[in-house]
């Protein structure tokens, strides 16, 4: 049931500093060391900024610099408590740039696409906003019935939260929604479903 | 020329609906040989064609009235088939301009427009539509200008913007679809959008047609075929309502089959816009029953083979794999093995009352 093989599936590359940003700021749905995340921050002199998300309520989001390796000027760390207190952040931050902000964003699929959306939705190029997946293949699922998005969706099939229809999960996939369709599987034949199957652990 | 309209049809519920014998002669049948495989398969769109639906830029038949209305109850229902992103404005307006002057030219008793610099008046016979605006200024017009024309357009539409070597899907009004969303696929490049298409991408086939497109000419559009089958002659065939209508497939029987199953064929054709350099994309939706399409001797036969023969996933990814067989069976006394040649002209001027079995 599940059509794979899909173009729309989005590819990813290692993260990778652009030369010609002015301000760099990269963006993780969890704690990892930058050198892990992105490459060719030794030698950068533009003002670099790595926010996190630390699932805690113990952290403030806070700026902290953090000493960069090389030659580079000291990082601008902040800790957030979630990822939707990242992105609230971020939105400000975005309102208040001027053209020559790279942003990088790393994590699962669904919190990189929403990344991408609000820079895009600010006026960034696409050339301006780059993707990397890392941490869980669990998908966000756009029921296109009802148009309710359901998060962490690891099985072939999930049941919507909006409409309650059990949705094949397809592999394709639209950065506008930062989602993938959900399409119901007993349309045809009510409650004749497939087997559910663990596919996105 | 004067088009019978047959305002009372209806494309759900009770399904009132039926190609008079001229609809069927004139129907665009897509297959000019015994097997089908997908290939680019685009032509210049130029008047003249295997019938009279290729006459025109954009073909108006005696359904026009009855799928005018069902668009409009579609858009009642469900507002987001119609969607357009904010740097669409010149595009619409260029399409607004292409169908405007396309039906007044094709079909004069129906369409008139008049033009006096950027003041236009726009007369629709057929619907009962008589507005005047200023060309350009979008609020003069009771809704957004590229709304407003599709409304009064058969088939879908999609406007593609071209950037970076790509066409978006920027905007479309899309309400008489084969299983594909607009909602969700808005935005999209070409390949993106294409993604669910299963063997064509590994045949380059997208990779040829894309580059085609971006070198597409303004005043030399270009059509192609594409098809699918249908249970019962419903337009909305969306993956939004599929819930409401995947259960036809299931009431299909040996009896019904002939009646029921529609070939369903889109016209599709691309117009290079003149101010946005857009792509206005044309999907004209064309419905036959199985039933009817035998009664045309060339067409019976030739559906008989592509559907015996078609490639599995094919027929998967186009819905047919519950009552492929049915058809097949329901179609074989119809074709008597001989071979055809090539093409999808009806070679005939009149139908018989119903097909005829031939036996071998």
């Amino acid at each position: 049931m599940l059509i794979s093989d899909i173009k729309s599936r989005p590819v990813y590359e290692r993260l990778s500093l652009d030369g010609a940003g002015r301000r760099h700021l990269v963006l993780s749905d969890a704690p990892r060391p930058l050198g892990e995340v992105i490459d060719g921050t030794d030698g950068a002199d533009a003002p670099l900024g790595y926010w996190i998300v630390a699932a805690t309520s113990a952290v403030d989001a806070q700026p902290q610099a953090e000493a960069a390796p090389g030659n580079a000027a000291p990082v601008e760390w902040r800790a957030f408590r979630a990822a939707s207190h990242l992105l609230d952040r971020l939105s400000h931050r975005l309102a208040q740039e001027t053209v020559g902000l790279r942003l990088y964003a790393i994590g699962e699929e669904g919190f990189i696409w929403d990344v991408a959306r609000m820079a895009r939705e600010a006026g960034l190029e696409p050339s301006e906003c780059f993707t990397a997946h890392a941490g869980s293949l669990r998908r966000k699922v756009f029921c296109v019935h009802c148009k309710t998005v359901t998060s962490g969706v690891t099985t072939s099939i999930a049941v919507c939260e909006g409409c309650g229809a059990h949705l094949v999960v397809r592999d394709h996939f639209s950065r506008m929604h930062a989602a993938f369709m959900g399409v119901q599987a007993d349309a045809e034949a009510p409650g004749e479903l497939p087997p559910v199957e663990e596919v996105f652990p | 020329m004067t088009i019978q309209f047959k305002p009372d049809e209806t494309f759900r519920d009770e399904f009132r609906y039926a190609n008079s014998d001229a609809a069927v002669l004139r129907f665009p049948f897509p297959f000019p040989e015994d097997a089908y495989m997908y290939s680019v398969n685009i032509e210049p769109h130029v008047p003249g064609g295997a019938t009279p639906a290729f006459d025109n830029p954009f073909d108006v038949d005696e359904h026009y009235v009855a799928e005018c209305r069902e668009r409009a109850r579609v858009l009642e229902q469900d507002p987001s088939r119609c969607k357009v992103l904010p740097h669409m404005m010149a595009a619409q307006w260029d399409t607004l301009e292409l169908i405007m002057e396309s039906l007044a030219t094709s079909y004069p008793a129906h369409f008139t427009l008049t033009r006096e610099g950027i003041s236009w008046t726009w007369e629709n016979r057929p619907l009962g539509i008589r507005d005047s605006f200023t060309f350009g200024d979008a609020s003069t017009l009771p809704l957004p200008p590229f709304e407003y024309i599709t409304r009064q357009a058969q088939g879908d539409f999609t406007l593609q913007d071209q950037r970076d070597d790509n066409l978006f899907i920027d905007a479309g009004m899309v309400t008489t679809q084969a299983d594909w969303s607009l909602d969700f696929d808005v935005g999209m490049s070409f390949h993106q959008w294409h993604g669910p298409v299963p063997l064509a991408h590994q045949k380059g086939v997208f990779d040829r047609a894309l580059k085609f497109l971006l070198r597409l000419q303004y005043g030399a559009p270009v059509r192609r075929l594409n098809w699918t089958m249908t249970v019962n002659p419903r337009l909305d065939t969306s993956p939004e309502n599929y819930p409401q209508w995947g259960p036809d497939r299931t009431t299909l029987t040996a009896e019904n089959i002939g009646q029921k199953l529609h070939l369903r064929v889109e016209l599709q054709s691309l117009f290079r816009l003149p101010r946005s350099n857009a792509i206005l994309f044309g999907i004209r939706c064309y419905l036959c029953s199985i039933e009817d399409l035998a009664r045309v001797e060339l067409w019976g036969k030739r559906l008989h083979r592509v559907l015996r023969d078609l490639h599995p996933e094919i027929a998967d990814y186009k819905g047919t794999t519950r009552f492929r067989e049915m058809a097949v069976a329901y179609l074989a006394p119809f074709d008597d093995g001989a071979d055809l040649p090539v093409g999808t002209a009806p070679r005939q001027d009149t139908l018989p009352p119903t097909a005829l079995p031939l036996g071998r």
